[in-house]
């Protein structure tokens, strides 16, 4: 048999269906007639009859003017709502019902979240070979944009240059030439920055602590540059070197270089004369970027030195410079090409007849326009072929001309 | 074709105020017995069961329900807590009547009310006379929540089983035991008198 509770379930459960059936109206229902079969129980009749009163008690029932009443409220208020939320969230409100629009904000909002990742990870970016670091660099640019005042432009500006002096030191090391130059300008940048925010400040207290704070960042600037020469290639020195200047530092310049072709000689002696400052004894010659066995003939203090070497093979004269035994270079490509015998024929006060090119490769080449031209033209060809490309001349150096010989007159 | 619940609903988050209005007359029948079973007079349960409605308006927009059960098993909690309010409100208690029918003997568990009225022992005509509904509300008061609910879901509204148990998340079975229990309790806290509650025997007094 059943359990009760199983039992009550059913009888309940045909009463349903047969009022279902009979849809009788509300209120208005008959009472359930169960049969002898159905209903045994007393017990399970007297609650099958109370869950029936239960269900049609009038006072359960709705009161049909009541509900009417209230669902005008319930529209009006609802109105009023939708009225209310419209005004008040016309976004929330439209993102709720237009799925294109929720997608599209949540995408800008993706992108939002992704740009803000990128900059926090570009502003710990320090190697400028990462394609972060423009992005960082653009950072600082604004961040110092933000800054209320000069004195705050200062602050950051030395600061920052201070990071890329140690980025600058790691860069040295890892030997990454191109992120090296870069941090140099970088650096330049940001000392330059500082130098005009503290000019823009009054006289005052504040000016001459940060003017303190720049002079002593210039200072560490140098120690750690010239500390870095050693490891550097020679455009990085070059770069270095110039970044030195800048910083007040003293370092080699060349004014005027003059290269002699020795008339009388077979093999291709030229002399080449550097003109400048700081040009320290012991300082080796740079042709093309490259160091070559030079004989030193003389020298006036520091500002003039005088090399001997030989010229032939293939090699065209680009650049001509000094690499001090500190480490810091000179070089320039404004070079002067002459011929000793039109020197000599001119005791040696001519000027050289060469034009120089103080930005290109090819310095070029005037012929004298006095003296004997049967003299002149052969050194003419030769001067040209120290200028042009695949002319057959060369300076001989073994260190950076291989197959070249170094001759000492 | 009735249209679903989740189809309404969906409706009326959309500002669809048609959509609105067929959810109250579906759902208003039940809310009101609710209220009107655990409130002495009609006028209060019209009070409250006009909260109850508006609290839908205003929540419908936040609400996660997506079928039937679940979205009567919301209306009937903040009839709930409305019942609470109102009572906590006017600092009323239920109004204590005496249920305890002197021919049983209820557990003390059973009967935390004192003895009914001896003139007032059948439960049915407790329920058929209005001055005597107070009694039944008082009764229904003193079910369980899970009880009541059962007993306004399933008895009166007429709601399934599968319905009611996934309303109360409960197992089928567990809401026949509470069909029941509910049922039971309320014909003991209202007094079944010497067993005049036979439905089929009325049925043939009124129907010739």
């Amino acid at each position: 048999m059943k359990p009760l509770d199983e039992r009550l379930n059913d009888y309940l459960e045909r009463l349903m269906k047969e009022q279902e059936e009979a849809r009788h109206p509300v209120g208005g229902c008959p009472e359930p007639a169960l049969t002898q079969e159905q209903s045994p129980s007393p017990d399970l009749e007297s609650l099958v009859g109370l869950a029936w009163r239960l269900r049609h008690a009038p006072q359960l029932q709705v009161d049909p003017e009541f509900a009417r009443q209230l669902e005008r409220r319930l529209v009006d208020r609802y109105a009023e709502l939708r009225q209310r939320s419209q005004k008040r969230r016309p976004l929330f409100t439209a993102l709720r019902w237009r799925p294109a629009l929720a997608i599209a904000l949540s995408l800008c909002l993706l992108l939002c979240l992704f740009c803000t990742s990128l900059l926090v990870l570009a502003a710990q970016v320090t190697d400028p070979a990462n394609p972060l670091y423009t992005l960082r660099r653009w950072e600082q640019h604004v961040e110092i944009q933000l800054s209320s005042n000069p004195a705050s432009q200062a602050t950051l500006n030395l600061q920052m240059a201070r990071e890329q002096l140690s980025v600058l030191v790691r860069l040295a090391d890892s030997g990454q030439g191109e992120a090296y130059q870069q941090g140099l300008l970088d650096l330049d940048r940001q000392v330059d920055a500082a130098a005009s925010a503290i000019a823009r400040l009054p006289a005052g207290p504040q000016r001459d602590q940060l003017a303190g704070d720049l002079a002593a960042l210039k200072s560490d600037s140098i120690h750690e540059l010239r500390h870095l020469l050693s490891r550097l290639g020679l455009p990085e020195r070059l770069a270095t070197t110039r970044e030195l200047g800048q910083l007040g530092d003293t370092v080699p310049t060349l004014a005027h270089v003059t290269v002699v072709l020795q008339s009388h000689s077979t093999n291709g002696l030229v002399t080449i004369t550097l003109t400048g400052s700081d040009l320290q004894p012991g300082a080796q010659l740079l042709v093309n970027g490259a160091v070559v066995e030079a004989h030193e003939t003389q020298r006036q203090s520091q500002g003039l030195i005088v090399f001997v070497t030989n010229w032939q093979g293939n090699q065209r004269l680009q650049s001509l410079g000094i690499l001090n035994p500190d480490g810091t270079v000179a070089q320039t490509n404004a070079i002067a090409l002459t011929s000793a015998g039109e020197s000599h024929q001119r005791g040696g006060s001519s000027k050289p007849t060469s034009t120089p090119t103080p930005h290109g490769n090819k310095p070029t080449v005037s012929p004298p326009s006095h003296g004997d031209q049967s003299l002149v033209l052969p050194y003419v060809a030769r001067l040209e072929a120290l200028a042009e490309p695949g002319c057959g001349g060369g300076i001989r150096g073994h260190t950076a001309t291989p197959g070249c010989r170094v001759t000492k007159t | 074709m009735t249209e679903t619940i989740e189809r309404l609903l969906d409706r009326a988050r959309q500002g669809d105020a048609e959509a609105v209005s067929m959810l109250y007359q579906r759902f208003l029948p039940g809310v009101f017995s609710y209220v009107a079973a655990r409130v002495p007079d009609r006028a209060t349960a019209e009070d409250l069961t006009s909260e109850v409605f508006l609290q839908m308006v205003e929540g419908l927009a936040r609400l996660r329900a997506r079928d039937e059960a679940s979205f009567l098993a919301w209306l009937l909690s903040i009839a709930r807590l409305t019942v609470a309010g109102y009572y906590r409100s006017r600092e009323k208690e239920p109004l204590l009547l005496s249920l305890q029918d002197q021919g049983r003997q209820d557990s003390p568990a059973d009967s935390p009310v004192g003895p009914i009225d001896d003139a007032v022992r059948d439960p049915l005509a407790l329920i058929e006379g209005q001055e005597d509904w107070q009694a039944v509300v008082q009764a229904i008061n003193h079910l369980t929540e899970e009880q009541r609910q059962v007993l306004v879901s399933r008895v009166i509204l007429g709601y399934d089983l599968a319905t009611v148990a996934r309303m109360l998340g409960k197992q089928v079975n567990a809401i026949k035991a509470l069909q029941f229990r509910a049922l039971q309790r309320l014909r003991r806290l209202l007094g079944d008198g010497s067993g005049s509650l036979r439905v089929a025997q009325k049925r043939k007094e009124r129907v010739p």
